[in-house]
């Protein structure tokens, strides 16, 4: 007997380091997909077809998929790191596809604020720093934007290499800091105003420009600062439909300033103090990060790796589906030194409405926090009645958590 | 009125499934869903990493029977398996050891490169249960390595095979050759 795969013949690429392989893989079986593998790290066994790729070299590396890969349907990154490759390659098949420049907008803060800042695109007030700039240029730009500031690494996501600054000498700390998290390397930096006041996430899925929404995540325990670890998220939103609609438009117009036509999108924006004007902190051309979607259930049944690839193959998407409201809590890093042990997992998964429990770094390595760290300990998942109960069940279950590390 | 657990058996235990073990399941890495009901038998499809979803495989039949009263057993298999009897190994032939030796000549000496390792830690009802060590034990992309390659290959040597299952508790991997990083 053989596992059906007669569905459409899909390309998935697969970064090396990434948490979404799995749901990926899960989601094209659901799907019947026939799935060919192109990976910067998965060993080719003559099983199913898996094509060694280099992410850092787009043109060579779809020129390989050109010629061993056979013709395919759609073409779909698992996560950041391929996103490139998998513009390259679907543009050489001329299947529907962000534009390569596109794809590096969204990788890159810097042009970011400028793509947004010419489409008048609501975001806070910003300077972009030179690598290499001198303390008088970073303290001048903070002071131009106001305090209290935000410094960034131009490249980096998962709030690593992102610090708040209340004063001229504290950006200038802030810059010296987020060069020791990227050295040996050296990029300009963005220098941005604060923005208090409600987070939260939309992510939606692109056809043709077009945003459909199949998330949004209220972030109940947003931070100020100096770092700034995502932990709680909760779904459906509670904020008002008027201001809900407002932050759908804005990541739209988001999306459609970088270029961005085809695909997932991840959004970020905060509301400021009183609720009010939505403004854009980030936007990948991804779906949400780490495990988070696992707590996500469409009609059907489907998850978001499947609406994922369904979207890719041109197949229409539905927007949130009538579920029950449900959340995750990422688990930040506390300090740096190496992990020995995260006691209570039986008493957290206890807790009830929880419905999952994953630790995703092992023990005896060693771990950092931000800004430093691009790791989450692991992620809780639960879900209930309402928002409110979701969140009780996730910060109870953390609260029975004990992370041991020396 | 009638029970609608007995007039649509199917249907009371998808609801359940949907209603109570599913997210446990999809946080677990894995997914199920019904593919059909016969004489009083649910087969269940299992996707993603069936080893994530046998140990929980008691109290799914507990809570289907709770759901649909006429239903007597549960199985649980690969998709496009559906509701007919489980397939068996050939006879004269150990399923398990077959694919120790097939894991053991064309997989460990290729993810050796990975420090990684496979074994078979047993087969029962054409389902085979793989366990991943070193390298692969925790690594991003050990789904890849079982599904775009293990299972493929032992698929087509081993036609009394029903489906692979991942067993390895890949939290507890304490070296694995990729971790996965958010982005």
């Amino acid at each position: 007997m053989t596992a059906v795969r007669d569905g459409p013949r899909v390309l998935l690429l697969v970064p090396a380091r990434t948490y979404r392989a799995a749901d990926f893989l899960a989601a094209a079986a659901r799907m019947g997909l026939d799935l060919v593998v192109g990976s910067d790290g998965a060993l080719p066994l003559g099983g199913g077809p898996v094509i060694s790729v280099r992410s850092g070299d787009p043109d060579a590396s779809a020129a390989l998929i050109a010629a061993r890969c056979g013709p395919v349907a759609a073409v779909v990154a698992a996560d950041t790191p391929m996103l490139p490759l998998a513009a390259a390659v679907a543009e050489r098949m001329g299947l529907p596809h962000n534009p390569p420049e596109a794809v590096l907008n969204a990788t890159d803060k810097a042009r970011q604020r400028r793509r947004w800042a010419a489409a008048g695109v609501a975001q806070p007030g910003f300077e972009i720093v030179p690598a290499a700039a001198p303390d008088g240029v970073i303290g001048g730009a903070a002071a131009a934007v106001g305090f209290p500031c935000v410094v960034k690494a131009v490249s980096l996501s998962a709030s690593q290499g992102v610090l708040r600054a209340g004063d001229p000498a504290g950006a200038v700390a802030a810059a010296r800091r987020i060069r020791q998290v990227l050295a040996p390397r050296d990029e300009p930096l963005l220098v941005e105003a604060y923005l208090p006041g409600p987070e939260l996430s939309i992510d939606g899925l692109l056809s043709r420009g077009e945003l459909t929404v199949t998330a949004v995540f209220d972030k109940p325990h947003a931070p100020d600062g100096p770092t700034f670890e995502e932990t709680l998220l909760v779904s459906p939103s509670r904020l008002a439909p008027r201001v809900l609609a407002a932050a759908i438009g804005t990541a739209g117009q988001a999306a459609r300033a970088l270029g961005l036509t085809t695909g997932p999108v991840h959004a970020e924006l905060r509301l400021g103090d009183r609720g009010g004007r939505p403004a854009m902190l980030e936007l990948a051309a991804r779906c949400i990060g780490g495990l988070c979607s696992r707590v996500l259930r469409f009609p059907g049944g489907r998850t978001m790796e499947e609406l994922v690839l369904a979207n890719a193959l041109g197949q229409a998407v539905p927007g949130p589906g009538p579920g029950r409201p449900c959340g995750v809590y990422m688990l930040p890093v506390p300090r740096p030194g190496v992990l020995r042990a995260v006691e209570g997992r039986a008493a957290a998964a206890a807790v009830p409405g929880v419905t999952g429990l994953t630790i995703t770094i092992p023990v005896g390595q060693r771990v950092l926090p931000l800004p430093d760290g691009d790791r989450y300990l692991g992620f809780i998942f639960a879900e209930g009645g309402d928002q409110r109960a979701v969140e009780t069940a996730l910060t109870a279950a953390r609260d029975r958590l004990r992370v041991l590390i020396d | 009125m009638t029970d609608p657990a007995v007039t649509d058996p199917a249907g009371a235990v998808a609801a359940a499934l949907e209603r109570t073990i599913g997210p446990t399941v999809v946080a677990r890495g894995a997914a199920v869903r019904g593919a059909g009901v016969r004489d009083g038998v649910v087969t269940l499809e299992v996707t993603g990493s069936p080893g994530a979803v046998l140990p929980l495989a008691a109290r799914i039949e507990t809570l289907v029977r709770a759901a649909a009263p006429g239903i007597t057993a549960v199985r649980l298999v690969a998709p496009g398996s559906g509701p007919g009897e489980p397939a068996a190994p050939p006879p004269g032939e150990d399923l398990a050891a077959a694919a120790r030796r097939i894991l053991d000549a064309e997989v460990n000496p290729a993810i050796a490169a990975h420090r990684g390792h496979v074994t078979v830690d047993g087969a029962a009802q054409g389902w085979i249960r793989i366990r991943l060590e070193g390298g692969c034990q925790g690594c991003s992309l050990a789904e890849v390595t079982v599904r775009q390659g293990i299972e493929p290959l032992l698929r087509a040597r081993l036609p009394g095979m029903t489906g692979l299952a991942d067993v390895t508790d890949h939290e507890a991997g304490s070296d694995p050759f990729f971790s996965p990083e958010k982005r």
